[in-house]
């Protein structure tokens, strides 16, 4: 059993609002959902829309099925785009209701803006939920009173209970992408993030500025991306992990940056939530179409590592280890994610790991050369003003101690010495996930935020007696032909959200494996689980 | 260190910044050890490596966010930022204005030949206007930029130039300046030897005069840093004693606790609205 609901409506008008106080009240009493947001770049009017998809099991992705539930907040848009897909016998709740309901607001709260959490509470007495749990669930007194008005509303409109089923789930946490990046990063060890507000990045930005108030974090408002991914390497320079999070056009003005931590070897992490370009493109909207572009990010070669999570528990796990990995070979390392993943809310099962990575803060002698020469290439890391050693970096080719130099076979053993991490990069990569039938013949490819999406589909066509498995790229760089094992005599089917297929073509460059189709999407908004499952039938035949 | 390993041309106006910083900073009641540089590109941009000092030598124009970055993560080291006009006044022109705006203890050295160096001899922001420069054969067409005036403007608490034939009076400018609680900026007349003809040594002496004292009005200041020509002041422009600098928070060697962060898990959702 499950229900999908869409709030539509403009900008401003409380839509955001319905779907927080209903997350809130839905996790805590533990029905599984997934929430995501259709939206303009505007404060106010246009048209947005948010989607909730609650189920008795977890759910990572939008179904795709018919609303069960429409509610529209304005006067005419929503009903015009999306009460077509209303399923047949499903609910319309439209504007002279929400008038009737706004009413009432201001009537008995004095507060029209107390709409949006009658909202809440019609919805959650059109599931059945429990209306006492969920009062008790409420934050204050007039949460609670509107929410009892909710239930009466869907009692009046014979709404109470109409697609019923009980609550599920065990312990459980509530989280969107970028709160699982954030969180992962605080694991990982972060306490030092520099950042320009860019879309969909922002809410990374916001966590750490808001937990910056309690715990030994900063978060700086850098004047440009520029400064922040400066800021970020002098911060891990003197001694503090450190992360920048933005989108493609600010990854742009950071590519400098970048190449200068390459040439450091100044550990940093990178978080790029994508969106679609080029240059402004659609602000608010999802792609996947900045793979090529962090891939080849900065001048000069030097090693690198790019993850992309595919679910909230990969995103805390894959940033974690991001630092670790930045830290222990002393480069900068990627996180690509995308405004999908970033504002998609939903309730991770189990128990949230917060074991911490600790790292230890090395003393040197007076002796210290900042870029000894090493077998791993991985030379000693201190902080200035922990001994007499002398942290010497520079942006030009230098010596072991960090001086200038011109000298060609130093050069060769510098570029020898960065390059000879990634030998040991590539023993530590991150396999693909596998999921399904292995011995089907057909293999769903895909990275970063399109994972369960495509696990869902690949249940739904077994369900249907169609057999095929999927594989998840949480690291798209560098591959290994460890990767390639199981895949290689397989019919690939490798999903994006570009109109290029940038991985597809990567596989092929770095593992010589050969997708023979490509389910490609890059008209700003995610698949959902039924139009995927229609474009691998499509080709499948 | 030999006279080769030092990259600059004989008699370039930083041997004597260099010389005149060594002694400064050996001379400051700071342990060697927690003092740190930051320079970008350009001749001045070398200096960090022919000082004695943790440096972190990054890119051009981006001293100034890799010494916010270092200030930020440990308040407790000394960091300068030292490049050149088109280093600080050019590439980093931004960062020039809002580092002086974060209000950290940070002091900013521009070892200012309105020329650049590196490059051989093109126009810098500080280059007079109809100067023929190596890209400008018919003369700069831009007005030269009035560092002083900017940093004064920006809300810079400490504001001084001092001139790099005067080692006295440059030890004493950079020492206070480093010494003072809060964003200062240096602006050092810097002459170049082999691509700026006009503002030589002798050009500057037969022009420059020491101020007795700071001036008592900001405004007084922007004022009077626009004097230039026949008469060009040298000394400490602005000083603002009453000044709150920030004061970076301790976060080196305090790692976040796992307790803390579960006590975060079920923080509410702090998306974007």
């Amino acid at each position: 059993m499950e229900f999908n609901v869409l709030i539509g409506g403009e900008a401003g008008q409380g839509m955001f609002s319905v779907e927080l106080g209903l997350s809130e009240i839905l996790s805590r009493l533990g029905y599984p959902f997934f929430a995501t947001k259709n939206y303009m770049s505007r404060i106010r009017g246009g048209h947005n829309f948010h989607m909730i998809r609650i189920s008795e099991k977890p759910v990572h992705a939008l179904s795709g099925k018919p609303w069960d539930l429409i509610v529209a907040m304005d006067r005419a848009e929503t009903e015009r785009r999306h009460k077509p897909f209303l399923r047949e016998g499903g609910t319309f709740v439209g504007p002279e209701r929400v008038g009737q309901i706004e009413r009432e607001a201001k009537g008995e709260l004095q507060d029209v803006t107390a709409t949006s959490a009658i909202l809440t509470g019609l919805i959650l007495a059109f599931i059945g939920a429990d209306d006492a749990a969920a009062q008790s669930a409420a934050p204050d007194g007039t949460a609670r009173r509107a929410l009892a008005m909710g239930w009466d509303f869907a009692a009046r409109w014979g709404l109470a209970a109409r697609r019923s089923f009980a609550p599920q789930i065990g312990e459980h946490c509530k989280l969107d992408g970028n709160q699982a990046l954030a969180l992962g990063a605080l694991l990982g060890g972060c306490q030092f993030v520099a950042g320009y507000p860019m879309t969909p990045a922002t809410s990374i930005l916001h966590y750490f500025s808001s937990v910056a108030e309690e715990l030994p974090v900063h978060f700086e408002q850098a004047e440009d991306e520029i400064a922040a991914l400066n800021m970020a390497l002098g911060a891990s320079y003197a001694g503090l992990r450190s992360m920048v999070a933005t989108s493609g056009g600010g990854f742009a003005l950071m590519t400098e940056a970048v190449s200068l931590a390459g040439m450091t070897e100044t550990p940093v992490v990178i978080i790029v939530a994508q969106r679609p370009g080029p240059a402004t493109g659609l602000p608010t909207r999802t792609e996947q179409g900045d793979l090529n572009f962090v891939l080849h990010a900065g001048h000069g070669e030097f090693p690198r590592v790019i993850f992309a999570p595919g679910s909230v528990e990969e995103a805390i796990s894959l940033a974690r280890r991001a630092f670790d990995v930045a830290d222990r070979w002393q480069i900068p390392v990627f996180i690509l994610t995308d405004q999908y993943l970033a504002d998609s809310l939903q309730i991770m099962e189990g128990r949230v790991p917060t074991k911490m990575l600790k790292r230890e803060l090395p003393v040197a002698g007076a002796d210290y050369r900042r870029y000894e020469i090493t077998d791993s290439g991985v030379s000693p890391l201190t902080y200035p003003g922990l001994s007499e050693a002398r942290v010497e970096v520079d942006s030009d080719e230098h010596t072991e101690d960090g001086k200038i130099t011109e000298d060609r076979g130093m050069r060769v053993r510098m570029v020898d010495k960065r390059l000879r991490k990634s030998e040991g990069l590539r023993k530590e990569a991150v396999m693909p996930a596998r999921f399904g039938d292995r011995r089907a013949p057909t293999v769903l490819v895909s990275w970063g935020s399109n994972r369960l999406i495509v696990n869902e589909a690949v249940e739904v066509l077994r369900a249907e007696g169609i057999s095929v498995s999927s594989a998840h790229f949480g690291q798209v760089y560098p591959l290994t032909p460890q990767m390639a094992r199981g895949l290689a005599r397989k019919r690939l089917i490798c999903i994006e959200n570009n109109a290029t297929g940038q991985f597809e073509q990567l596989l092929r460059h770095e593992l010589g494996l050969k997708a023979t189709h490509r389910i490609l999407k890059y008209d700003g908004e995610c698949f959902t689980v039924g139009e995927l499952v229609e474009r691998v039938k499509g080709i499948l035949g | 260190m030999d006279r080769q390993d030092i990259a600059w041309c004989p008699g370039c106006g930083d041997f004597p910044i260099r010389a005149t910083l060594e002694k400064v900073l050996g001379g400051l009641p700071i342990p060697a050890k927690d003092i740190v540089l930051t320079s970008g590109i350009g001749q001045a941009a070398k200096m960090p490596h022919y000082l004695p000092h943790s440096y972190f030598n990054g890119l051009h124009g981006r001293s100034l966010p890799l010494a916010v970055g270092i200030k930020l993560a440990r308040p407790d080291l000394t960091v300068i930022a030292v490049s050149g006009d088109g280093c600080h006044y050019g590439e980093g022109g931004n960062h020039f204005i809002h580092t002086i705006r974060r209000r950290l203890d940070i002091t900013i050295l521009v070892c200012d030949n309105k020329v650049y160096g590196l490059t051989k001899g093109q126009s810098s922001p500080t280059t007079d206007l109809g100067r023929k420069n190596a890209l400008d054969p018919e003369g700069n067409r831009n007005a030269p930029f009035s560092p002083l005036a900017a940093a004064l403007t920006a809300g810079a608490p400490f504001v001084a130039r001092t001139f790099a034939g005067d080692p006295e009076h440059m030890g004493k400018i950079m020492r206070e300046a480093i010494l003072f609680k809060g964003p200062s900026v240096v602006d050092i007349l810097q002459p170049c030897v082999s691509f700026n003809k006009v503002n030589s040594f002798a050009w500057y002496r037969e022009r420059i005069y020491r101020l007795d004292d700071s001036l008592k009005d900001r405004y007084e200041a922007i004022r009077l840093s626009d004097d230039w020509g026949e008469r060009i002041p040298i000394g400490v422009f602005w000083r603002d004693d009453r000044f709150l600098c920030r004061e970076g928070k301790q976060m080196f060697r305090k790692p976040v606790t796992e307790s803390a962060v579960a006590r975060l898990l079920n923080t509410k959702c702090i998306m974007m609205r």
